[in-house]
């Protein structure tokens, strides 16, 4: 329950504490101050939802703060990567994570995110802020009816798949046991991807919130492998789409460090709070921190809401 | 339960899988000390920086375009000529971040042909290329 409260109370100060104040009369290093501390409970809440932080963190500090969209989007693909880069060793390592599923996927998202990340960069910024509300909103609905497949059925792999080599083992400490795993429907999967990078470099989401349903539910990875190797596929989809971004200049190192590290830490703890924290609550904590994010990015982009 | 050593952890990841980690993790950790020691650097105004701390504020809300035209910041690779000022040094983090990627997807491109796996050779080169184009600013630094 205090977790349940300090995500509500969150919730409802960013509106106040941004609103409250003219960003101008803020002394500025209160700002890196306000986004770790922010970035730091996103982080716990990320972790604890089973989302990247970037899907939180773009529509909260963009609607909230008084940075640019574009260097929230710039930022924002820099803390996903950043989260990505970093779990990555061990995820490999272990095994859970497969370069082979990745790697194709991750070829085509890296093309399409470097495409989007133009297209956000070159549309007007409410048409992008709009979309990106009902984008968030959209994701808010889509987490409310998921449904997730510990192990998925694949009766056999398809073509494509299997000349891949799209297939693997790991270790289910769990279960203490060892999971064959294949894939299929993989063409399916390549044109999903291509829609994920775009979007991912378009809103400077990451894209965790899409990639893990469409590894598991799609192509029939199982959960953990779908999880593991979304973080791989994070670190390569995301890094075309910020160097886009970097070289474009959207990029405030103001911005940017704080939040990385506040998210990390953030996820730190959130993992420790892993074992104990209802899973249920805590997906509704989520859902209803996208819904008002997401809502208040599309009341900004409506010109509803300034 | 019983407790899995690494040698046994490890045998479930392939040996590009393997050697991807690890420069991953160098190249990871790397990065992060750069981002936080040239932040601190920026912070504390250890260097002078292009724009004044105390000015930010008065531009970040502006779209990136007029951003860096009421304030010269850079775009594309121009910010490695300007290392002195404190600010631009937070780009040396980001960019090794940046690069990790291409880093390893290079290392393990001999183990693929080496294996005669010429599948993942040639999704390896092309994600070299694609990463390498995005950095070299042909997408980003227009106008």
């Amino acid at each position: 329950m205090r977790l349940v409260r300090l995500a509500l109370l969150m919730a409802a100060l960013l509106p106040a504490t941004a609103l409250a104040a003219e960003p101008s009369a803020v002394p500025w290093w209160l700002w890196p101050i306000a986004l770790f501390a922010v970035t730091f409970l996103l982080g716990i809440v990320a972790v604890l939802g089973g989302i990247g932080g970037g899907v939180l963190f773009v529509p909260i500090v963009g609607s909230f703060f008084p940075f640019h969209l574009d260097f929230v989007r710039g930022a924002g693909l820099l803390l996903a990567l950043s989260g990505a880069l970093a779990a990555g060793p061990t995820l490999l390592r272990s095994g859970l994570a497969s370069l082979r599923l990745a790697m194709p996927l991750a070829l085509v998202g890296s093309i399409t995110s470097i495409f989007g990340a133009m297209v956000g960069l070159a549309l007007p910024t409410q048409l992008v802020q709009a979309t990106l509300g009902a984008t968030i909103l959209l994701i808010a609905a889509l987490m409310w009816r998921a449904k997730r497949s510990e192990r998925p059925e694949v009766r056999a792999p398809d073509a494509l798949g299997a000349a891949l080599g799209m297939h693997g083992v790991f270790h289910d400490v769990a279960t203490q046991a060892d999971v064959d795993w294949r894939v299929h429907r993989t063409p399916v999967g390549l044109v999903l991807f291509a829609g994920i990078g775009f979007m991912a470099g378009m809103f400077g989401l990451g894209a965790g919130w899409a990639n893990v349903p469409v590894l598991n539910l799609v192509m029939g990875a199982p959960l953990k492998v779908a999880v593991s190797t979304s973080g791989f596929l994070l670190s390569v989809i995301d890094t075309s789409a910020a160097w886009v971004y970097v070289n474009r200049g959207a990029l405030l190192p103001m911005l940017v460090v704080p939040s990385i590290l506040g998210m990390m830490l953030g996820a730190r703890i959130g993992g420790r709070l892993l074992r104990t924290a209802r899973a249920a609550t805590v997906r509704r904590v989520v859902i209803a921190l996208l819904i008002v994010a997401g809502g208040r990015a599309l009341s900004k982009g409506l010109g509803v809401w300034n | 339960m019983e407790k899995r050593t690494t040698a046994e952890v490890r045998d479930y990841a392939s040996p590009e899988q393997q050697l991807y980690a690890r420069w991953l993790d160098v190249g990871m950790k790397a990065g992060f000390a750069a981002l936080i020691v040239t932040f601190l650097v920026h912070m504390f105004e250890l260097l002078p920086p292009g724009i004044a701390l105390e000015d930010l504020p008065r531009y970040w809300h502006l779209p990136v375009d007029e951003f860096i035209a009421m304030t010269g910041a850079p775009r594309g690779w121009t910010w490695v000529a300007r290392l002195g000022e404190g600010d631009l040094l937070n780009f040396v983090g980001v960019a090794i971040l940046g690069a990790v990627t291409i880093l390893c997807y290079a290392r393990v491109l001999p183990l693929f042909l080496r294996a005669g796996e010429r599948v993942f050779a040639a999704i390896c080169v092309a994600e070299i290329v694609v990463l390498i184009a995005a950095a070299s600013g042909i997408f980003g630094a227009g106008h």
